[in-house]
């Protein structure tokens, strides 16, 4: 089932199309930084900072924690949105579901398959990210100043070998790819409530937004660190480049994102085994 | 024209709907910081002002344009401008709508002229209901507020804003925010007189706000170059109007590009919508 569905989706255009442009993005941030202000600190999620023409590795990271504000989310609720909901559009829902095999499975293997392409984004925007950076600014060490344990004592400057870079690279990619389960169980429970797959995108996203939005209202200061995506949480995939990291965080936000992620896709189930299919 | 378009939008539950979620917004701001810690010190903004929401009312409409300029707003923006053509085109009334014995260019003008008086009245209501709700709470006393990007703990750079004052800047500001939609405005407009489905005409409007938050020097330095071109990242200069002395800075070229925007997309819809096979 999980081939199948995957063959189908890797046949679109569209897929293609999200991939190819969260890459350019990347692509396009390498080559304003490289040509106007290639020896200018950016920043990390507020809380590092790094020098771009110091290493390649440093592009990956200012790609990942340029793009993975909107444009990430819009490509993890287009992925889910369209699973079923872009089924039912075409009229083929009901024709999927005439084999003989249980409804929950066919969601299962439609959720795996998004989930899948999901997690690709987030991978291709740091290889993207790392090749081109790599490309420009070669294969270096990579040092990352901790803004918030920098002191007169401590300069809190720490330097990775490419090696080591490299694992955190990959730590710091699954940590945004946790920080986005809720947008991506919110916009597949909309999938299988609408038949209209643009609906569904524009739900995942606009849970994202409503989202940031409420946590930048003041007085709402103890809905925080409940929200499904808020700017503490999306940011704290810097951490792995911090030493000592704030695994507490990473562990509220790892606990926030697997409940909104169960609740929403046990939802997503519930009703799509339930739901009369006319489309 | 204007009037029976103005007539059709007014009779529409949804153009309701987006006003009294905007001022909703504005109330629930209120009580929220009335019910949770109104003696705290609020941050506003990326520059950002401190206020003590407690001691004035006039507090809340800082927050609440802070909070909004970026998405909400935008939001609400969008949706009036999408709905104007594409709104008529996925009921299928455009073509009869087109009909009448008026040239298409003035259906869409008065069309963009209703859109655009019910976005800058979205704006307004916001304002509006958070200086009653807020003064209702607090009081429209005077408000103290601090500079946070030039003051040190050691010095403070407070200024006193008397209520005639705040009445002025907050206009002005109101003013500000309202031209600074005006760019996703036309983007939106433009799409709707492209597509049958209002609904990707507001994702375009939205989706613009997007490509301007990645590309804000604010966050990512190094996109200088490009985002002094972005449509809305230089939207929260306003808040300088509130700190003395007055900073101008950016105000002016903000102003002129959301011209260009306007006058681009306006323009492009106006080409595409008088040559447009209308089918719907």
């Amino acid at each position: 089932m999980i081939a199948i569905e995957l063959v189908k989706q890797l046949r679109r255009v569209a897929v293609w199309v999200v991939l190819a442009s969260l890459a350019a993005v990347a692509g396009l941030i390498t080559l304003i930084i490289a040509t106007t202000s290639a020896a200018t600190p950016e920043r990390l999620a507020d809380a590092g900072s790094v020098v771009p023409n110091s290493s390649g590795f440093t592009m990956a990271a200012i790609a990942l924690n340029a793009i993975l504000l909107f444009l990430l989310p819009l490509a993890v609720a287009i992925f889910a949105g369209e699973s079923v909901a872009g089924e039912a559009s075409w009229g083929s829902l009901r024709y999927t579901l005439a084999r003989p095999v249980s409804r929950l499975r066919v969601l299962g293997a439609k959720t795996a398959v998004a989930a899948g392409l999901s997690l690709a984004a987030v991978v291709v925007v740091s290889v993207a990210g790392l090749g081109f950076g790599v490309a420009v600014f070669g294969w270096h060490p990579l040092a990352v100043l901790d803004l918030q344990h920098a002191s007169p004592f401590d300069s809190g400057v720490t330097v990775f070998p490419p090696g080591a870079a490299l694992a955190r690279l990959g730590l710091a990619t699954l940590i945004v790819a946790l920080s986005l389960v809720s947008t991506f169980a919110f916009a597949l429970l909309c999938s299988v409530l609408t038949d209209r797959p643009f609906t569904a995108v524009a739900g995942g996203v606009l849970l994202t937004f409503v989202s940031r939005a409420l946590n930048d209202v003041p007085g709402l200061h103890a809905l925080g660190p409940w929200l499904p995506s808020t700017d503490v949480g999306t940011g704290l995939w810097a951490q792995v480049y911090f030493q000592p990291a704030d695994v507490a965080a990473l562990r509220h936000l790892a606990l926030v994102q697997v409940v909104y992620g169960a609740v929403l896709l046990g939802a997503a189930a519930v009703w799509f085994r339930r739901k009369d299919v006319l489309s | 024209m204007i009037v029976v378009e103005w007539y059709k939008q007014v009779r529409r539950p949804r153009t309701y709907a987006v006003l009294a979620v905007v001022a909703l917004f504005a109330v629930v701001v209120t009580v929220a910081l009335a019910a949770t810690g109104p003696a705290q010190v609020e941050y506003v903004g990326d520059l950002p002002l401190l206020m003590v929401p407690r001691t004035s009312g006039w507090s809340v409409p800082l927050i609440a344009l802070s909070s909004t300029m970026k998405f909400f707003l935008p939001l609400a923006v969008s949706l009036f401008a999408a709905e104007s053509v594409a709104g008529d085109a996925a009921w299928g009334s455009l073509r009869y709508a087109l009909a009448r014995p008026v040239s298409r260019a003035r259906v869409l003008w008065s069309k963009a002229t209703v859109a655009a008086l019910l976005s800058v009245t979205s704006v307004v209501v916001l304002v509006v209901a958070a200086t009653v709700s807020g003064g209702l709470a607090f009081g429209w006393r005077t408000l103290d507020l601090t500079d946070g990007s030039t003051s040190t703990p050691g010095h403070p750079h407070v200024a006193a804003f008397a209520p005639g004052l705040l009445v002025g800047h907050l206009a002005l500001s109101t003013l500000y925010v309202v031209a600074g939609q005006a760019s996703i405005f036309a983007v939106a407009f433009f799409l709707s007189t492209t597509t049958r489905r209002p609904l990707v005409a507001v994702a375009g409007g939205v989706g613009l706000t997007i490509v301007s938050r990645v590309f804000n020097a604010d966050y990512l330095p190094g996109v200088k170059v490009v985002d002094q071109y972005m449509p809305n990242n230089d939207i929260d200069l306003w808040q300088h109007l509130f700190t003395r002395p007055v900073d101008l800075t950016g105000i002016p070229h903000f102003l002129v590009l959301q011209a260009v925007y306007v006058v681009v997309f306006l323009s492009l819809a106006h080409v595409w919508f008088t040559r447009k096979d209308i089918l719907d």
